[in-house]
């Protein structure tokens, strides 16, 4: 059982990597929707805004100082911080920061190692996490070259929601328990309310109709969300702006100057998530 | 635990006995048989109030279901924040639902303190609030406004006394007073994205400032904005901004003025700029400070120096900034003063300083806090000046320095009243302690000080019932104290509630708008969430004060400098009891759950100091131990230890994590304005134990990109061929 699941979510991942997308056995228009992402980096200012968000938004528990070094922590999604330049004496040009989390990937290195099919592309194009299904191997986070996979290595109920603070957990969505894998869903909780509204009343998405939690608060508005398989929103027009294409592992851009770029995408991995790069001005 | 939800209570089931009556499942599911018309079970509904976590006074929408606040999310329609909302402002329902809150009145007896009823803590404070006299009365508070601030202003009326001092660690309380005496505004809009360029001494404006977001949202603008602005950052210790700096420069605390008389010179002398308007004091004054003396007190180097002022007379406008690091001297005053003649020298003001929108009502228009009024507040206390206080929303127990001997102060108040949410150090110091509703549960108006267009007063109303059944709204609280002193004035109004409806109804027809009755301009304030105003807004005008010399006279002698740094997140300490915030990594240097002192690795070395070590900061106040993180955002004279540990008390998740850096500092303070020279204070450093297992806790396995393509910089010509106009 678990080995034909291998071997099926491995033919899958092939044919994703190889022929372009979401392999459907039909070969008929394989996405529903094709959610993706957009960072500008010149606009990222490090504040955490969108990772407390997220906190909010998806249940995630806070792990204490002590399982947070042993890398526990659940922060689907997080702001690394590099500094360049680590030869002079002070950071003339600031520092590097990037908000990191699931890239939904088109290809994703998680999904075919998985024995039991818990982690799995939908028809939108997002990595779902089946977590009754997860049996905690964590051979997809091993396989994440991201490393934005988060395992519970313990049950956070009691400690993360002392009462009353249960209150304010998310019922769109589920609170994970001792032995499961999570990550960043895209808040797939509110674009299922979206879909469902946008059936309720008989027409398509609408552009900007769907906001995850991280954009919805970012105080710089640095990130953008959307469905790329409509033309017309503001994420498609932003990948063609900067001329980036998916199922690729590197870009051969018209003007290579322009900012998008994809993290890791010569992993032949293709991810949803488009970077743009950050600016300095030489003083 | 049971889920909310219908497929949650399922799943819990299997843990429940198999069996389960009616009346005991009656809770799990859903709270009431009949639910309220507007509650729909399994669909959120948006409410708009307005966030307290900070004085900027931010509009947010609340989702409930259910019956319970679940997310906050920023107010579109808001002039301050405009849709956006920080961690702080996202970490506000971890207050409301804290398992630490305080939920009955306690009263202190046989020295420690005990719950009581209502009823008895009325009559307690009524006796002794019947026994003070005039000035011996006084109220302690955060920065207020609004129709709370009407309230607190009128009892104090009533008591016959004028003691309200305003207390906030976060403040631009020296700026402010410079902006009025430069420019005839102390609260002038700051339009960063106006600029084609701003130079910033020390201005954490997208960080620990007085409206994080209203500057969040100018600064996305100025750096899309047809020519992309350039931010020049200099400070002592890289603040949440500086980070975003396309060039960050350290400089020697408390030389920043010097640097801005440095800018002046070459902006007159050399780029031959008109030096109307400057006194002839400061005209002189500028003239002493050539590239070279100022490279020497300052050490930023001369061609920088000389590259910035060639760049501010190029990109115009621009728009020059002091923050708290330039206002937090004994010469406080004079440096920022000297850093805002450079925008008059450049002009911007009116271009890039514009009137700001204040609200037409001076009674609401925010009463914001600095440091002047601990101190005085402390000098009262020890001069036996005061016998009833009534603190609330301020922890002065905990943010005043050792050095004003505020604890010593404290004892000597008769009778201490703290309105509190939270067992703080001020709450459990004192004689009767009111539990108060959260401000997701309570009736306000705030008057945000900082404004991105148009006047408003943002409107903030209960989201939920009450978590707590004994406690109350702040307003209810003050309310009924007036009506003891003032019954025909205050009997007329039931509750806080009635109040405000009332002061609705009785404002004039012209902030009205066309709304039919009184009804629905209460209704529609209370959807929108914010009451727009007419402006009452007059013309700046440009000077330069005569200012003294912005340095200390032994500038020169060396030694470590201390930087207690407040930062977006655990503030001055208030949200140290928010595990999001606690568990959510500083920006810049990492580390979660605790306290550090940030040492450039070149002064470590030379104190035998390590990464993790656990290190002593003594200054001539006293000690703080905490552990070593080595950073090059840091200048080599440097000690900077962030705010918001070192609670001794403050439930669970605050209590006895690191080190509080206020404590330690000098009770020096600014010569002009009074408040606390913050950044004044100098320290030695000694390596105590070295790095041990949980010591530090830092995010992230790398500080360095490691030849990856993860973060990718390119220069802003390049951006400018291919995205600029």
């Amino acid at each position: 059982m678990s080995l034909d699941n291998i071997l099926n979510n491995w033919s899958d991942y092939r044919k994703a990597a190889e022929e372009g997308g979401f392999y459907d056995p039909e070969g008929n228009h394989p996405y529903e929707h094709r959610w993706t992402m957009s960072i500008n980096l010149d606009l990222c200012n490090g504040c955490n805004a969108c990772s407390t968000a997220c906190y909010a938004e998806n249940n995630l528990a806070f792990v204490g100082k002590e399982r947070f070094e042993k890398g526990h922590a659940m922060s689907w999604m997080r702001i690394e911080r590099y500094w360049d330049d680590q030869d002079k004496d002070y950071p003339e040009k600031g520092a590097s920061f990037l908000p990191m989390m699931c890239q939904q990937c088109g290809a994703a290195t998680c999904e075919p190692v998985c024995p039991v099919a818990a982690t799995y592309h939908t028809p939108d194009g997002l990595n779902a996490q089946v977590y009754n299904r997860c049996i905690g191997s964590r051979y997809c986070s091993n396989n994440c070259p991201y490393r934005v996979r988060y395992f519970n290595f313990y049950s956070y109920y009691d400690d993360a929601w002392p009462e009353p603070m249960q209150q304010q957990l998310n019922p769109d969505i589920t609170v994970r328990d001792k032995g499961v894998m999570e990550k960043c869903t895209f808040c797939v909780q509110r674009i299922r309310s979206a879909k469902d509204k946008a059936q309720m009343e008989d027409r398509p998405v609408r552009d900007g109709e769907v906001m995850p939690a991280c954009a919805q608060s970012c105080p710089t508005s640095a990130i953008v969300f959307g469905d790329t398989l409509d033309e017309n929103s503001a994420i498609s027009k932003l990948w063609k702006k900067h001329q980036v294409k998916r199922n690729v592992t590197q870009q051969h851009k018209e003007n290579p100057e322009l900012r998008g770029y994809r993290i890791f995408e010569e992993l032949n991995v293709d991810p949803s998530v488009m970077y743009l790069e950050r600016v300095r001005e030489e003083v | 635990m049971m889920g909310w939800g219908g497929a949650g209570t399922l799943l819990a089931g299997c843990d429940m006995p198999s069996t389960v009556t009616l009346e005991e499942g009656r809770e799990e599911v859903i709270s009431y048989l009949s639910p309220e018309e507007y509650v729909i079970p399994g669909v959120g509904v948006w409410y708009a109030s307005t966030c307290t976590q900070c004085a900027a006074g931010c509009g947010i929408h609340g989702r409930v279901r259910e019956g319970r606040v679940l997310k906050l999310e920023g107010n579109p329609v808001s002039p301050v924040n405009k849709g956006k909302l920080c961690q702080m402002g996202q970490a506000g329902v971890q207050g409301h639902y804290n398992p630490d809150r305080i939920t009955t009145p306690l009263l202190r007896s046989g020295g420690s303190l005990s719950p009581v009823s209502w009823e008895k803590a009325e009559q307690v404070l009524a006796e002794k609030l019947g026994g003070v006299k005039g000035d011996r009365f006084a109220w302690f508070t955060g920065s207020i406004s609004g129709h709370q601030l009407s309230l607190v202003s009128s009892h104090l009326d009533a008591m016959g006394s004028t003691n309200h001092f305003v207390h906030e660690v976060v403040n631009n309380s020296v700026a402010q007073s410079v902006y009025a005496d430069m420019f005839g505004d102390d609260a002038p809009r700051l339009r960063i994205d106006k600029a084609k360029m701003v130079l910033s001494f020390g201005a954490d404006f997208m960080g620990a400032s007085e409206s994080p977001l209203l500057y969040s949202g100018d600064y996305s603008r100025f750096r899309t904005a047809e020519t992309r602005g350039l931010l020049v950052q200099v400070e002592p210790k890289m603040s949440l901004t500086g980070g975003s700096a396309d060039l960050w420069m350290p400089i020697r605390p408390g030389t920043e003025g010097v640097l801005a008389l440095g800018i002046a010179n070459l902006l007159l002398n050399k780029l031959k700029m008109s030096d109307a308007g400057i006194p002839a004091d400061v005209r002189e004054m500028i003239n002493k400070y050539d590239v070279t003396s100022v490279a020497r007190i300052t050490g930023v180097a001369g061609h920088r120096i000389q590259r910035v002022a060639a760049l501010l007379q190029e990109r115009s406008p621009s728009l020059v900034l002091a923050g708290a690091t330039v206002e937090g001297h004994t010469h406080g005053y004079a440096s920022t003063a000297a850093v805002m003649m450079i925008n008059h020298i450049l002009g911007n003001v009116g271009k890039t300083i514009e009137p700001g929108a204040r609200v037409p009502f001076p009674q609401l228009a925010a009463k914001r806090g600095g440091t002047a009024d601990l101190a005085a507040f402390a000098e009262a206390a020890k001069g036996q000046q005061l016998d009833v206080v009534i603190f609330h929303g301020s922890n002065p127990a905990y943010t005043a320095p050792a050095s004003l001997g505020l604890d010593d102060g404290l004892a000597n108040i008769g009778f201490k009243v703290a309105i509190a949410q939270f067992p703080d150090e001020t709450a459990m110091a004192a004689d009767l302690v009111l539990p108060v509703a959260s401000y997701l549960e309570d009736w306000g108006t705030l008057a945000p000080a900082f404004l991105g267009g148009e006047a408003a007063l943002q409107v903030q109303q209960p989201l939920m019932e009450k978590l707590h059944a004994e406690t109350r709204g702040f307003g209810d609280i003050v309310l009924a104290l007036l009506k003891q002193r003032k019954a025909a004035d205050f009997d007329k109004f039931e509750d806080y509630y009635g109040y405000l409806r009332n002061a609705f109804a009785a404002l004039p027809a012209s902030v009205k708008g066309g709304a039919d009755s009184d009804e629905a301009f209460w209704n529609g304030a209370l959807q929108a969430g914010v009451v727009m105003l007419p402006a009452d807004t007059a013309p700046l005008r440009s000077t330069v004060v005569a200012f003294s010399e912005p340095r200390e006279a032994d500038d020169a002698a060396g030694g470590l400098m201390l930087i207690p740094s407040p930062r977006m997140g655990l503030w001055d300490g208030r949200h140290a009891n928010l595990p999001w915030l606690q568990e959510a990594p500083d920006q810049i240097s990492k580390v979660v759950w605790d306290s550090w002192a940030e040492i450039h690795p070149e002064t470590a070395q030379k104190n035998g100091i390590s990464q993790g070590d656990l290190i002593s900061v003594r200054s001539a106040h006293g000690e703080i131990r905490t552990r070593a993180v080595l950073l090059k955002s840091v200048h080599r004279d440097v000690v900077a230890v962030p705010l918001g540990q070192g609670h001794e008390v403050y439930g669970r998740y605050a209590e006895g994590i690191g080190a509080n850096p206020l404590k330690i500092i000098d009770p020096a303070r600014d010569a002009k304005t009074g408040e606390l020279a913050m950044y004044a204070t100098r320290v030695s450093i000694k390596h105590v134990a070295g790095p041990e297992q949980f010591g530090l806790v830092k995010a992230g396995g790398s500080d360095t990109q490691a030849g990856r393509k993860l973060v990718v910089t390119v220069s802003a010509k390049q951006l400018r061929r291919t995205e600029g106009a």
